[in-house]
């Protein structure tokens, strides 16, 4: 082999800002509403589900494979659209039936994990309620329209979690979970309800939530920022 | 970043609030276009690589499957607004049958320029797949992986009788149903190529598109 014409990489100094981003905002209020913390950082980690998931269906036609869909209580369920009355996939909307799959939580925890691309579950997740050690989790939301700045484009979800366990309560690690419907067809079975992680992150410092008082989380999605 | 002791919560309107502006490091995420050419004897007389930097606002809606669903709850039979508001897609499909979603990547490319905008929808001037004048005949379109990396890429070659000078590039995305049959095909990012890729007649030429996410 020969080359003829071979040119270096080409990175011009106004290209080198990543066309996509994922960042935390973290927001915590004492019990009399005032802000006492703001913690912001990228966001680093699509678990496995986030990529079985957004694979095109061209990668599950070619190699006639699946993924696996991996629950939080660890169990798999095999994902391969496209391949007709023998795909497993989710639904989209429709007159027939409801078979949802939607965003159930921010889920957030006081432990941590080093491979975040396996995670399947955090490693220590904080439960909702007011009992010692948990958090009363509010219901996520996400902006519903575009938010658009010159050629940016982003959208938000955010959690509001409020603290009346007594103490103070240490947040570490967080992540986004569906409630995930899926139709196996290997045994002609929808699946409803199953938990799915599909994005994980460890806080690069501690947030403390004191007694009485809450922490929003806002993970925005952006590109061209 | 940590900033302590916030005096008031109205002090942080939400376009602050959701602003990348101070985060220590680098983002994670990495996006790249390749071309290589190869002349009729299959030696690359060709090679470039450059970031890539413009994904639409449709790239954004199809990110929004894995990370919010296809819908907004358990019990509400319609989408999340975003993903609609996006992309114009009926909020509910008429079907006797489930209807489930996938999407097809495609790849195309052109010898045109135009300014970018999260909501273009199209190439500048889209080169035809064939072999008459200015045409090129596309390959199949191969997706792979590795963790956090999806490699789109496709090669093209050239029967047209001359040279052919590709100058933008775009990841295409349609998006499709089982038990469906109306199909929404979007553009997911806009490049271009400044010199161009230059395609000798008889040469083909084989281009990538690298999405890396971090692991």
């Amino acid at each position: 082999m020969y080359v003829s014409t071979l040119s270096e990489d080409v990175y011009p100094s106004d290209r080198e800002q990543p066309t996509f981003k994922a960042y935390l905002t973290v927001i915590v209020r004492d019990a009399n509403g005032n802000i006492v913390k703001v913690h912001k950082q990228w966001s680093h980690s699509p678990t496995s589900n986030f990529m079985a998931l957004l694979m095109p269906g061209n990668w599950y036609i070619n190699t006639q494979q699946s993924q696996s869909i991996v629950t939080t209580s660890n169990s798999s369920y095999a994902l391969n659209p496209t391949t007709g009355s023998t795909g497993n996939q989710i639904f989209y909307p429709n007159t027939h039936a409801i078979y949802p799959t939607y965003l159930l939580m921010i889920q957030v925890g006081r432990g941590s994990q080093s491979n975040p691309f396996n995670a399947y579950n955090l490693a220590a997740p904080i439960a909702n309620g007011s009992g010692t050690g948990q958090l009363i989790y509010g219901t996520p939301s996400v902006s519903s329209s575009p938010i658009v700045s010159g050629s940016s484009v982003y959208f938000y979800i955010s959690q509001t979690f409020n603290n009346l366990s007594g103490g103070t309560i240490t947040i570490t690690e967080l992540g986004i979970v569906l409630s995930l419907s899926i139709w196996e067809a290997s045994n002609n079975t929808n699946y409803i309800g199953l938990n799915v992680l599909t994005w994980y992150d460890t806080l690069s410092s501690p947030i403390s939530v004191p007694n009485g008082g809450s922490v929003t989380i806002y993970y925005t999605f952006a590109v061209n920022p | 970043m940590v900033t302590p002791d916030v005096a008031n919560e109205k002090d942080i309107p939400l376009d602050i609030i959701l602003s990348d502006r101070d985060i220590p490091g680098e983002p994670p995420f990495r996006a790249y276009i390749e071309a290589k050419v190869y002349d009729r004897e299959g030696h690359i007389i060709q090679y470039h690589r450059q970031p890539m930097k413009s994904l639409t606002e449709y790239f954004l809606a199809l990110l929004t499957i894995p990370l919010i669903g296809t819908y907004q709850n358990g019990s509400t039979n319609q989408p999340p607004p975003i993903f609609t508001n996006i992309t114009g897609i009926p909020t509910q499909l008429s079907s006797s049958l489930a209807v489930e979603i996938y999407w097809i990547a495609s790849i195309q490319v052109g010898s045109g320029t135009q300014s970018f905008s999260p909501t273009l929808n199209g190439l500048a001037a889209p080169i035809l797949n064939g072999t008459g004048a200015g045409e090129l005949q596309y390959g199949t379109v191969s997706v792979t992986y590795t963790a956090t990396t999806i490699f789109f890429s496709i090669t093209v070659t050239n029967s047209s009788g001359s040279t052919i000078n590709v100058t933008e590039i775009g990841l295409f995305g349609k998006i499709a149903w089982v038990n469906y049959s109306s199909t929404y095909t979007f553009l997911l990012s806009y490049d271009t190529f400044s010199p161009a890729i230059s395609i000798p007649n008889g040469a083909l030429a084989t281009f990538q598109i690298t999405i890396t996410f971090s692991g």
